[in-house]
């Protein structure tokens, strides 16, 4: 990848796969840490970008998402996200505004879910390319944000 | 047509609002990419195992050629490397002959 390349592909993207990592990990120095080891990555050829499959956004979110999944998996780093079906409770909101009562409610699903729902919601990305983001079928990410959206709905329906 | 608690749902999700990255990224990620002279000095690349294994053992083949002594059997030298004619047209006739003696108790 060229100079320049890498500079266009910083400046389109730096903001999206930013927020995507604040939002998965609820942390800005740690959204800094992996928007900064995403591009490292691409910088690298670490991880090789292809053009026919997908499009660079997608591909930089993809990175990005590893990253976060790891941070989260903590000290088990290669056991695979199980696909979590559980049913949260509704969150306490004594206290809390409400922008925060929304954060800790996409904060409290499980990792596969949240990462469908912050992309579809907050990013309007497209079944498609959150598939590709994500490495998941279609029809798995359908299910993940339904769960997802199902969970949130439970968890603040005192603001709904 | 959008379910209406899905569109409250949505509405509700967009309270939380994230910031755009940082100004303070641009240099970490702008300038923490090293350049191609800087990695000859501090860069690092990761190498296969058999690989590597496979280029020390070389090495210490052609040390071990290098260091040990030549002990090459002579070999009966060929005409040519005698000095005489490799062949027939190389023989030239002498235009004059001055004969010398070297050595032995009569030399002048």
């Amino acid at each position: 990848m060229t100079e320049a390349a890498f500079r266009d592909a910083y400046r389109d993207h730096k903001d999206v796969v930013y927020r995507f990592a604040r939002r998965m990990t609820g942390s800005p120095a740690a959204a800094e840490d992996i928007v900064q080891d995403s591009y490292l990555a691409l910088w690298r050829n670490d991880a090789v970008y292809r053009p026919e499959r997908g499009s660079l956004r997608s591909f930089l979110i993809g990175i990005a998402r590893n990253l976060a999944l790891q941070r989260m998996r903590g000290d088990r780093p290669y056991e695979e996200l199980a696909e979590d079906v559980s049913i949260k409770d509704p969150i306490n909101m004594v206290g809390l505004e409400r922008a925060e009562l929304v954060a800790r409610a996409v904060m409290a699903l499980p990792p596969l879910q949240r990462e469908a729902l912050i992309l579809a919601e907050y990013e309007e990305m497209s079944l498609e390319d959150i598939g590709l983001a994500t490495k998941a079928e279609v029809a798995a990410v359908k299910s993940r944000l339904h769960r997802a959206r199902e969970n949130l709905r439970r968890m603040l329906a005192n603001l709904l | 047509m959008e379910p209406k608690d899905d569109i409250q749902l949505r509405k509700l999700l967009r309270e939380w609002k994230v910031e755009d990255a940082p100004p303070s990224l641009d240099e970490r990620v702008l300038g923490a990419r090293t350049s191609w002279w800087s990695f000859l000095i501090k860069g690092s690349m990761r190498v296969p195992v058999p690989l590597a294994l496979a280029f020390a053992v070389a090495l210490v083949i052609m040390g071990v050629a290098l260091i040990r002594p030549r002990t090459l059997p002579i070999a009966p030298a060929t005409p040519s490397e005698q000095g005489a004619p490799a062949g027939v047209a190389a023989f030239q006739p002498v235009d004059s002959i001055q004969v010398r003696i070297i050595g032995g108790t009569h030399a002048r």
